[in-house]
């Protein structure tokens, strides 16, 4: 089957899955999804979606699939990967496999349920017949074409209908450095069920700087009225590859209140596609990114209002410096009798530097008449008005700049669920800026 | 404390300060006064180490140093403080974590130790009173949102936190109300002692009822054409600058 896969992508697909159950809806998704990886092949600067991305650096590495087990994450690691403070219901996975040792998922109220994606595929499989992939559809994009070819594990959380789940479910995906470079693939299948509340945390993160790569795909599905708060936060191993897919479908007067930070790897590619099923949903996305040197933040928003009387915001702030590159793409598309939508686009950058580069190109395609869209982007400097005000309250210029970043950064670091996560977030921001060169 | 000699200084190609010559003793009161335009600002900015300013001539020393010479926080750190006619918002930055991040690098200068939270809260709590205000300032972003009044109020709060030994006030009592103004010439005075000095940049006789200055000067053009006690302020309130200028011409 991977025969004629593209080279540089056969090697992600080689490998014995924990799954193979020999689910025949399920081998004809792995099928499809391998087609559309052959047919799109591997993009070239010329993809729209592509221009200003160079894939060669990714797929001259060869990664492979890891093909047994990880056991190298022990217990006493897990005070570098857990949040101080933050109390939730865990799940962990390193290199894209559930570790059910170290997750804690025992106190789980009734009406939630979250396991491992292979274990439940081999338990019961029939759960998932019209989840997995559901969101995502069979058009799939050609990393989320990966991703789905090569399915083998992931996070599969359902919230069944009418149920407030108070503490939120954090999943964890820790990559540990192996010999060989691997990538992992997991896949998250989240589903709340009409009315249902809950507040999920996804983190992407490292135990060392080893080069690795992370291709994800997370499915959200809202019932009715459902509401999810939904932090993605990205801190990935510096030398890490990391790509990210997230489609998201919303169904009448739900709403989806999400944060994606990114704030790691050398390349993260981030696909963020929402679609409405029903009038009166409301889809929050924040975003907040860092780049420095060598580092390449890419973002893909698609939202798409179908379906009138929705609302939807997309507000992504970002910090470039030394010679860090971002690229925000944002597309709005309203059909034609999608009346009374409400969309607002931003996109602001603060540039430390003068070799930082960022591309911003919001889009709104409008093609109803009574609707309220609006989209705006920003590039600049920190005030120097701003500056000087502070150091003449005998702050250092370097203190001061990182202040002021961290007051850009806040909007959308206030926005996390948690306030032991926030804490967090501030400070490593601050960190990232403090060893950020000024020019 | 302070000796400006002969100060001249630019903005573009456009000279604005035109020698200026300028003491101030340890816990003098010196109001500064004067039409728009004539350089009051351009001189506190110059002082503080705002960047724009070409000083083309003079000097300026500090606590016996080259002041010029220094950065903006190095000049705060030796004790210069400016309350800005004009407050800058810094949206998303936190008021407490800003003063705190002030009064730590004021004291880490001076080789004292840096307060710890509790002590630190219990002295802005104790300086918040003396200026009557509202603890829920200290949760908002600096100046953001804050009325004219707010501002005002919150430049002299932080200068009684972090105690210089000179301070200019531009413009302080400006978008003040009556209850206002005498809240802040209040916390003013509580601060005033015998190493204290100020330079108090005003267009107002009322001010000066409050706080009272030892001298006043009037700034025009960019020099100062007139010294006098706090009487001279009263005589400028009754006839106006055009008085001291169309002397100056007959002289
Ligand atoms: N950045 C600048 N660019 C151009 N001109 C400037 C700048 N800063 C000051 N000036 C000019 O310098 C002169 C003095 O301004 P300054 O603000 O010092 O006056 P001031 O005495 O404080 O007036 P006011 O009483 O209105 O506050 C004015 O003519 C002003 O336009
Ligand atoms: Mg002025």
């Amino acid at each position: 089957m991977n025969g004629d896969m593209p080279t540089g992508f056969a090697s992600w697909l080689a490998h014995e899955r924990s799954c193979d159950a020999g689910i025949d809806w399920l081998d004809a998704r792995r099928r499809n999804a391998a087609e559309r990886v052959r047919e799109q092949g591997v993009p070239s600067s010329r993809d729209e979606g592509w221009r200003y991305t160079n894939l060669k650096g990714l797929l001259e590495q060869g990664f492979l699939q890891p093909d047994e087990p990880i056991t190298a994450l022990q217990p006493d690691d897990l005070e570098e990967v857990l949040v101080p403070g933050l109390a939730s219901h865990r799940v962990i996975l390193v290199n894209g496999r559930f570790v059910p040792e170290l997750s804690l998922l025992e106190d789980l109220p009734p009406g939630v349920r979250v396991s491992g994606l292979a274990s439940l595929l081999a338990s019961d499989p029939d759960v998932l017949k019209d989840r997995l992939n559901a969101v995502a559809g069979d058009d799939l994009a050609l990393f989320a074409a990966l991703n789905t070819a090569g399915l083998d594990d992931g996070v599969v959380a359902l919230v069944d209908r009418g149920v407030l789940l108070e503490r939120p479910i954090e999943l964890i995906h820790v990559s540990v450095g192996l010999d060989e470079p691997r990538v992992a693939q997991p896949r998250n299948v989240i589903v709340l069920g009409a009315g249902a509340q809950a507040i999920v945390i996804e983190r992407y993160l490292s135990l060392g700087d080893s080069l690795y790569c992370t291709n994800c795909v997370t499915e959200v599905s809202l019932g009715r009225d459902a509401v999810l708060k939904h932090d993605r936060i990205q801190t990935e191993s510096p030398s890490a590859f990391h790509i990210s897919g997230l489609y998201l479908r919303q169904d009448a007067n739900s709403r989806y209140l999400g944060v994606n930070l990114g704030l790691g790897a050398r390349w993260a590619r981030t696909d963020l596609n929402a679609t409405f099923g029903g009038e009166h949903a409301e889809c929050d996305l924040q975003g907040l990114y860092l780049a420095g040197d060598g580092q390449l933040m890419d973002y893909h928003l698609d939202v798409d209002h179908s379906v009138p009387n929705c609302a939807s915001r997309e507000n992504f702030k970002g910090i470039l410096y030394g010679k860090g590159r971002a690229v925000f793409d944002g597309r709005v598309f309203v059909a034609q009798d999608a009346q009374k939508t409400d969309a607002a686009m931003s996109n602001r950058n603060l540039m430390l530097s003068e070799s930082a580069e960022v591309d911003t190109k919001p889009q709104l395609e409008i093609n109803a008449d009574d609707v309220k869209c609006s989209h705006g982007t920003t590039v600049g400097q920190i005030e120097p008005e701003m500056l000087f005000y502070l150091r003449s309250r005998g702050i250092s210029a370097p203190l001061a700049r990182r202040m002021l970043c961290l007051g850009f950064a806040g909007e959308i670091i206030e926005r996390l669920s948690a306030e032991a996560l926030r804490d967090q977030v501030s400070e490593l921001v601050g960190q990232r800026l403090e060893s950020a060169p000024l020019s | 404390m302070l000796s400006v000699k002969g100060l001249r200084a630019n903005v573009g190609d456009k000279e604005i300060l035109r020698g200026l010559d300028f003491e101030v003793g340890p816990g003098e009161v010196h109001a500064i006064m004067g039409p728009n335009g004539s350089g009051k600002s351009t001189f506190a900015h110059v002082l503080s180490g705002r960047e724009g300013y070409e000083v083309t001539a003079g000097s300026v020393t500090f606590e016996g140093k080259d002041l010029l010479a220094l950065e903006p926080e190095e000049r705060a750190q030796l004790g210069l403080f400016l309350a800005f006619q004009y407050p800058v918002e810094l949206p998303g930055v936190n008021n407490t974590y800003f003063l705190k991040a002030a009064l730590n690098s004021i004291r880490k200068a001076r080789g004292e130790e840096e307060l710890d939270a509790v002590s630190f809260l219990r002295l802005i709590k104790e300086r918040l009173k003396i200026l009557h205000l509202d603890d829920s300032l200290l949760k908002r972003a600096v100046n953001a949102g804050f009325s004219g009044g707010e501002k005002k109020r919150n430049e002299i709060f932080q200068m009684a936190l972090l105690e210089p030994k000179l301070a200019i006030l531009d413009e302080t009592d400006s978008g003040l109300d009556i209850d206002a103004l005498r809240v802040v010439a209040d916390g003013v005075n509580a601060l005033r002692s015998a190493e204290r000095s100020m330079i108090v940049v005003t267009h107002y006789q009322r001010l000066l009822d409050y706080i009272q200055p030892d001298h006043v000067h009037v700034l025009s053009k960019g020099r100062i054409i007139r010294s006098g006690g706090k009487e001279l302020a009263l005589e400028l309130e009754e006839k106006g600058y055009g008085w001291i200028d169309a002397e100056g011409q007959a002289a």
